[in-house]
């Protein structure tokens, strides 16, 4: 265990000198990413010019909201540094071959694979996102306890963990149908679903893909938990409440586990393209 | 002690079969051909310790696959193996550890940052001990001559300045095995030599036990006193490199330097008449009638000087290739390609 | 006599070579058909979510039936939503600008010089093929899509506007296939243009009414955004649709729109002319 977290920090060192480097890219890159979230802060004041809430009597007013916003750019920031360099990376290793390197390597390969590229260049959107959590919550006047503060954090990691899942399965299907191009659109198409409070779920439409992405492909929590547990009006105070958190821990362990699986049915599969 | 054996290892592909032309494409959407290819068909080995074994056979044959099989990056279709009490394809660390793979057409450092980095990452996953470590990479860097390159951006250097560290970075935790698949392809005259060199070295210093495949002849005749043919994924000679010439070369070459000038075309008579560069000549004379064509070309031509040699290796492992390629593919129905078609899930 | 023959026989090598190029290119898409099929039926997903959200924000400014946002009726909102993903299907061009950079940069951009092939000719082809595919495997999807969302549309516009509608779409591709082959070609002069295509795809994305219906905007933004090409990507074509511009100023738009694209056509020709000069310029 020692060993691999030597590794991931070598990893992640080498990264680093490898990024300054490509100083300008790097800075292109990440005034793009934050012009990107600039656009949505834009679109979504422009939303609440003209509606109180996002949904009637659902507590989601303007800060409230960009609560919300903020959680999912902030693990979404941490996700794209990360491990979408890496899913990435692994994508295109299958597709030529290179990852029969990895392989030969006496260390967990899926460890080897999620952790040895980072991309600081979204880490501006997390900084963006924490700036905007901080400014909402002032505008709300809530001061969380450390209480909230402490499952905040954790429920943002279990996020990090179901998306994570959902990359590598998605990443790993490389192996099976070889060229992976839609990778990113699958990726953008199913999280899209975890943008918004769950609220909006109703209905004969909504009602069912509440509960697929809940239940099945998990990601409506991904967000929706822990900027619940942070803001007063879904603080969570009776037993029943505690569902839904309770829930997310279990999907996390779930979307870990089958991501395990994937993984490793991948890598028996795993051809080794000859270049 | 054996440290590799398999016993009728064997691998087969599924591949999708591009169709050609649109409207065979269009189908193709509908429903896909497969093909299956067998890359490997029961390959029995057994290496000793220490052996430095070379792997011939024409691309597609099966060799690279044979390597990949035995470093358990793939899983095989069916049969055994067992690389130093291991079986590969469990992929166990306490097995990893103790082999490398060597790639010449694919590379493992990281091509932005220098070697010196990715050493130290190797370091790590190896768990090498640290004065180990530096001891290796210094020695090794040194008998290549890349020591001053460890600084330097990977994706500055030429190839075979790149090759050789690829090797020290595979090296670093001294491994008993050694996979090298075609270490010096599409490298100069001198990198190539220089990596021959090192190579022969090391496995005497160290008494590695080292697989080999290579196109370039010259690093098998260097280096590797053990041959294993293999065609259409079967092994169709294992044995010295001096006995593929006693199995399979068929003639000799006889050259002759002529001292009168009586015409080369009569020379014709004794056998094929390969180069005429006068008054040398060369004839390719079946390997029974050597002494007759001898005794026959002094008595009807004045002769300066005459000397028997084989043929040119390469030449020689053309025609084995060739001739295998056609032997067991005969014997086997299905011509070691199957068809088969199937409705797509 | 001779002549003609010969400009005729030039004409018809040419025609066949051109497809010849949209055949591969169509064999191209065909190959990984896994991909397509989860490609071109994901398209729809994000609709969903739109649905939903203006469901949910019309809910809270007054009911669903009720009320109105700038002037959007809560269907008409949806409407716009889905005749955008159809400009969008016209107009956008994924991976050209930076095809065409990366080309550039490994020197592939060399055998457009030296074959009697039109790179921008060659390109337009490869994205009808593409395009071409991607609408008949696309058709099944969207005509369910649409069935089922028939209830969002009051009824079908006049033909006059339904004939600027199409004609505003096939210009949308043609603007949107210049725009980008432009920004493409900028590689000649800087090795790395995906920074430049990100902040296009962003503009675009904001500014072409992708993400809403441009109406929405303040002013004087709203007027800024009209003098920008991007309009007619995605929001002009809808809004025709829609009746949301009106009858007597339609085919008056179209006309700007014509214009834009002409004037992107022309940019996108002098660029790759003295990108090429310059090019060829360094020896290659």
């Amino acid at each position: 265990m020692g060993r691999a977290f030597r590794v991931i920090l070598t990893c992640a060192r080498n990264s680093l000198v490898r990024e300054l480097m490509f100083r300008t890219n790097f800075i292109i890159v990440t005034a793009a990413s934050l012009l990107w979230v600039c656009a949505n802060i834009a679109f979504y004041l422009l939303v609440f010019q003209y509606t109180p809430s996002i949904g009637a009597g659902t507590g989601w007013g303007r800060s409230q909201f960009f609560v919300f916003f903020a959680t999912g750019l902030i693990i979404n920031s941490i996700v794209h540094s990360v491990f979408m360099p890496n899913a990435d990376l692994f994508s295109e290793r299958v597709r030529t071959g290179v990852l029969d390197f990895l392989l030969v390597k006496p260390l967990d390969c899926q460890v080897l694979v999620s952790f040895e590229r980072l991309d600081l260049s979204t880490g501006g959107n997390l900084v963006v996102g924490v700036a905007l959590l901080i400014f909402s919550l002032i505008e709300l006047g809530w001061v969380p306890g450390v209480i909230p503060i402490a499952l905040y954090v954790i429920y943002v990691v279990c996020g990090v963990a179901i998306l994570y899942s959902l990359m590598f399965s998605l990443a790993a299907t490389t192996v099976w149908l070889g060229r992976n191009q839609t990778l990113y659109d699958f990726w953008f198409y199913l999280t899209i679903f975890g943008r918004y409070p769950m609220e909006i779920y109703r209905g004969p439409l909504g009602l069912p893909l509440r509960i697929v992405f809940t239940f099945v492909i998990p990601v409506l929590i991904v967000v929706n938990v822990p900027a619940r547990l942070l803001i007063r009006p879904l603080y969570p105070q009776t037993l029943p409440e505690w569902g839904l958190p309770l829930f997310a821990l279990a999907a996390t362990a779930g979307s870990l586990w089958c991501c395990r699986r994937i993984f490793q049915a991948a890598i028996e599969s795993y051809r080794s393209a000859s270049s | 002690m054996i440290v590799l054996e398999t016993k009728g290892l064997t691998k087969h592909y599924r591949v999708y079969q591009k169709q050609e032309g649109l409207w065979a494409s269009l189908r193709g959407l509908m429903r896909r051909e497969y093909r299956t290819i067998e890359a490997v068909r029961g390959i029995d080995l057994q290496v000793e310790r220490g052996e430095f074994v070379a792997f011939l056979g024409p691309n597609g044959a099966g060799k690279t696959t044979t390597l990949k099989l035995l470093s358990g990056i793939i899983t095989p279709t069916a049969g055994t193996a067992r690389v130093l009490g291991h079986i590969p394809w469990k992929r166990e660390n306490a097995y990893r550890r103790r082999f490398a793979l060597v790639m010449g057409q694919k590379h493992q450092l990281w091509w932005d940052l220098p070697a010196a980095d990715s050493f130290r990452l190797h370091q790590q996953i190896y768990g090498i001990e640290r004065r180990q470590f530096e001891q290796t990479r210094d020695e090794l860097t040194t008998i290549l001559g890349v020591r001053h390159l460890l600084d330097r951006p990977v994706r500055e250097l030429s190839l075979g300045e790149r090759m050789k560290l690829e090797l020290v970075a595979a090296l670093l935790h001294r491994p008993e095995v050694l996979f090298l698949d075609e270490p010096t392809i599409g490298l100069d005259v001198v990198a190539q030599y220089s990596i021959q060199q090192f190579l022969k070295q090391y496995q005497q210093k160290y008494h590695t036990t080292i697989l080999l495949t290579s196109h370039y002849m010259k690093d098998v005749a260097a280096l590797c006193r053990r041959v294993i043919v293999i065609v259409a994924g079967q092994v169709v000679y294992d044995g010295s490199l001096s006995g593929i010439m006693h199995r399979f070369s068929r003639d000799k070459i006889v050259t002759v330097v002529l001292s009168d000038g009586r015409p080369a075309g009569e020379l014709a008579r004794f056998g094929e008449v390969v180069s005429t560069e006068w008054p040398r000549v060369k004839i390719r004379v079946p390997r029974p009638q050597v002494t007759e064509a001898i005794a026959g070309i002094l008595h009807s031509h004045a002769v300066q000087d005459l000397s028997v040699e084989d043929p040119p290796l390469e030449e020689v492992i053309v025609e084995v290739f060739s001739h295998a390629e056609l032997s067991p593919r005969q014997s086997s129905t299905g011509a070691g390609v199957a068809k088969g078609r199937e409705n797509s899930p | 006599m001779k002549k003609t023959s010969r400009v005729a026989y030039n004409l018809w090598r040419r025609v066949q070579s051109w497809l010849t190029i949209f055949e591969l290119s169509v064999q191209e898409r065909l190959v990984y058909r896994g991909e397509f099929f989860l490609g071109a039926l994901m398209r729809f997903l994000p609709i969903v979510t739109q649905i939903l959200l203006w469901a949910a924000i019309f809910e809270a400014v007054g009911g669903v039936t009720q009320a109105r946002i700038v002037g959007y009726s809560y269907r008409q909102m949806v409407a716009y939503y889905l005749l955008t993903m159809i400009s969008r299907a016209f107009s956008s061009m994924p991976s050209l600008a930076s095809g065409i950079a990366r080309d550039i940069r490994d020197g592939n951009v060399k055998k457009f010089l030296v074959q009697p092939v039109d790179l921008l000719g060659f390109l337009l082809l490869h994205r009808v093929a593409h395009k071409v595919v991607y609408y008949v495997m696309a058709l099944g999807p969207f005509f369910v899509i649409f069935y089922l969302c028939r209830g969002f549309f009051e009824g079908w516009p006049d033909g006059s506007v339904i004939s600027a509608y199409i004609l505003s779409l096939l210009l949308a591709f043609l603007l949107g296939f210049y725009l980008e082959a432009t920004i493409g070609l900028v590689g000649f002069w800087f090795l790395e243009v995906s920074s430049l295509v990100f902040v296009f795809m962003l503009l675009n994305f904001f500014f072409s009414g992708h993400m809403f219906p441009l109406d929405m905007l303040p002013e004087p933004f709203r007027s800024l955004v009209a003098l920008l090409p991007f309009q007619y990507l995605a929001y002009y074509p809808s809004a025709i649709f829609l009746g949301k511009v009106p009858a007597e100023t339609v085919w008056l738009g179209v006309g700007v729109q014509g214009l834009w694209t002409l004037a992107a056509f022309v940019t996108a020709r002098v660029v790759l002319y003295l990108g090429v000069r310059r090019y060829s310029g360094f020896g290659g």
